[in-house]
């Protein structure tokens, strides 16, 4: 068995199809004739241009604009007039196109690795990509058309370059295997377009294989099994079975409504920590954003964020929502997440001490800053703010009044915003549990945060081996806190949503719906699987199980009654 | 020579298609366009130069314009930079 990097979920039974990489070797030559060595290079790339054009056209077709869009970034690096410019300069001294395209690739090749950022990269990736590409049509090379590749085929390549998925045929191509690559590379994010199982970063791949031979490859462990026998072929069948049935059944309630088996409807909304998540959220059929956590703005730089910066980001995200609700969740640093140029001082217990609300109510004009930015994104659609770390209620008190302060500071300037702008609680602290009942009466709306809800609670920490067999947000004491928020809110008619990663386990599901949670709020990925998870609960049978659970005494008891539920 | 220190808003920064709008209308220029990041400078009407550069959200560059039309080129920079560069 061979092991990589599952970056494509699914499981593909098939046969080997090495892509060796072509030999793209030449000899430099002087060249005396430069007039027809420039005319030969330009020519190059116009059919660069064209061929890429052409499986931009094939890509759209088969996977989507976006895919489409790496390729045609690969004519505007090759027309790029400085790149292009440098590679003419070297052909005016006399060498030959080939050596020019490679020198001039590969010092930005160079250039672009060095970075150590991501995204830039993987431009690197763009870069080799057009090299070969005009190597090829230089030296005259035959591509290997993978367009030609019979059905059941496992594709196995060093890496797979754009223009290579350009020519797959999801039909026939049942698996990826590659030597390099991660889950966030160009040829992972293809092949999860194409929904092809794919296994990337497996060493010697292309060496250990042989074309024909038959394999399994498991897209979500990773796992590539070589000569599978009977059993192995049977087990993984089945696997593969169950793999597409969910994908359909889940497929089946994109664009549906979130509703329990009994007819409860429930808002399902996604939590996202950039304005282009936001797109993810859309893309994974969220119904808005539960929790915009806003720190990013603040992080990776020197100093703090303008107001008109943060505006941006909060309208770019509004308007990629295109209406849909979008929780706010204003600054919540310190703990474990440090912004040096505040120059917060080092603290003994951090995660008790001078963070989010609390930083921020001592730091009003920073605050204003981010409420006032808020505010005027509120113009453009349904934007709610929420305070994190809330633990009595003059902390309420004192945001909302600073709320008030910023609306007429904008009023003032004749600045639009919503003079209804809703402000809620982040329930996080075992205090805000406790006093759920006097905070539901200011409040407009709770989310639960079961995450630090379970720490503060428990006073155990999740990262600490020696004490983590107490986070869980089973035991009896988070569950009653739990139940408690959502209690207290309903009683004071405000809307009550969780968005920690308990709102997406299905074990949790019965005992939200039972409690009485209004909004679901869970990551990108996992929205149509709460979705579906919710409707197989009537209220009554959520209602039986739940009285059950809150009889029993311990989290261990707990878990193993909810685990033969679902 | 004109110059003027202006902030990225756009939330990847300058990424492949940002840098590639923002050096297609630069290179309408016959000036000089230049990026200075970092202490460093880039040919602004090169998308390969400006991704290099690596110029994340929130970074302030500093754009600077030399030669004919040199007013009109800084004009449109700073536009372009300042509403986000069509994202």
């Amino acid at each position: 068995m061979l092991k990589g990097i599952g970056a494509s979920d699914g499981i593909g039974i098939g046969r080997v199809m090495i892509i060796v990489e072509q030999s793209l070797e030449y000899t430099p030559k002087q060249v005396t004739d430069i007039d027809a060595e420039l005319e030969r290079y330009r020519s190059a790339v116009d059919k660069f241009c064209e061929n890429t054009m052409e499986q931009a056209d094939n890509i759209r077709k088969s996977t989507g604009e976006k895919e489409a869009e790496i390729l045609l970034g690969h004519i505007a690096i090759i027309r790029d007039p400085f790149m292009g410019g440098e590679i003419e300069n070297l052909i005016k001294a006399q060498q030959c196109a080939e050596s020019a395209v490679e020198q001039i690739c590969k010092m930005f090749i160079d250039m672009f690795s060095a970075t150590g950022d991501d995204l830039t990269m993987q431009r690197a990736t763009d870069v080799k990509d057009i090299r070969d590409g005009l190597l090829s049509i230089l030296l005259g090379i035959q591509e290997v058309k993978i367009s030609d590749a019979p059905a059941g085929t496992v594709l196995v390549a060093k890496e797979v370059t754009p223009s290579m998925t350009a020519g797959i045929n999801k039909d026939n191509i049942v698996g990826i295997i590659t030597e390099t690559g991660s889950q966030t590379s160009h040829s992972a994010i293809l092949a999860r377009a194409l929904e092809i199982p794919a296994v990337l970063s497996v060493p010697n791949a292309v060496s250990s294989l042989s074309s024909g031979e038959q394999v399994i490859v498991d897209g979500k462990s990773g796992d590539v099994i070589t000569a599978p026998n009977e059993e192995q072929v049977e087990e993984y069948s089945a696997k593969r079975e169950a793999f597409l049935r969910e994908r359909r059944e889940l497929e089946s309630l994109r664009g549906k409504k979130t509703l329990s088996a009994s007819g409860e409807e429930y808002e399902l909304f996604c939590n996202i920590g950039t304005p282009k998540d936001a797109t993810k959220a859309v893309e994974a059929d969220g119904e808005g954003v539960g929790l915009f956590r806003t720190e990013f703005l603040f992080m990776d730089r020197s100093s703090l964020p303008t107001e008109d910066e943060q505006f941006e980001a909060y309208k770019q995200a509004s308007l990629i929502l295109k209406g849909k609700p979008l929780i706010i969740r204003t600054l919540d640093i310190g703990g474990d997440k440090d912004i040096p140029y505040l120059g917060l001082a080092k603290e003994e217990n951090p995660f008790m001490g001078f963070r989010a609300i609390r930083y921020c109510l001592k730091n009003r004009d920073m605050f204003k800053s981010q409420i006032k930015a808020i505010l005027r994104a509120s113009a453009f659609s349904d934007i709610r703010i929420m305070f994190p770390l809330i633990t009595a209620v003059e902390e309420l008190r004192q945001g909302k009044e600073l709320v008030e302060e910023a609306k007429n500071d904008l009023r003032a300037s004749d600045i639009d915003f919503d003079e209804n702008i809703q402000v809620g609680v982040m329930t996080e602290t075992a205090a805000s549990g406790v006093i759920a009942d006097i905070l539901a009466k200011e409040a407009d709306f709770f989310s639960i945060g079961t995450n630090d809800l379970t720490g503060y609670t428990m006073a155990a920490d999740r990262g600490n081996g020696d004490v983590s067999y107490l986070y869980s947000p089973f035991q009896p004491s988070v569950l009653r806190m739990i139940r408690r928020i959502i209690r207290n809110a309903r009683e004071n008619n405000i809307p009550v949503g969780m968005c920690g990663e308990a709102a997406a386990n299905p074990m949790m599901i019965p005992l939200l719906i039972s409690f009485g949670l209004t909004e679901f709020s869970v990551s990108a990925p996992s929205v149509l699987r709460v979705r579906k998870n919710i409707s197989k609960w009537t209220k009554e049978e959520a209602d039986a199980v739940t009285e059950k659970v809150m009889a029993m005494t311990t989290e261990a008891e707990i878990t193993a009654y909810l685990n033969t539920v679902i | 020579m004109v110059s003027k220190k202006v902030t990225l808003v756009n939330a990847q920064g300058f990424h492949m298609r940002p840098a590639s709008v923002f050096a297609t209308a630069m290179g309408k220029y016959p000036c000089n366009v230049t990026i200075n990041f970092n202490g460093n400078n880039y040919n602004a009407k090169s998308l390969l130069n400006i991704i290099a550069a690596c110029i994340k959200c929130g970074s302030e560059i500093e754009l600077i314009c030399d030669g004919p039309e040199e007013d009109k080129a800084l004009d449109e920079a700073v536009k372009m930079i300042e509403s986000g560069l069509g994202e």
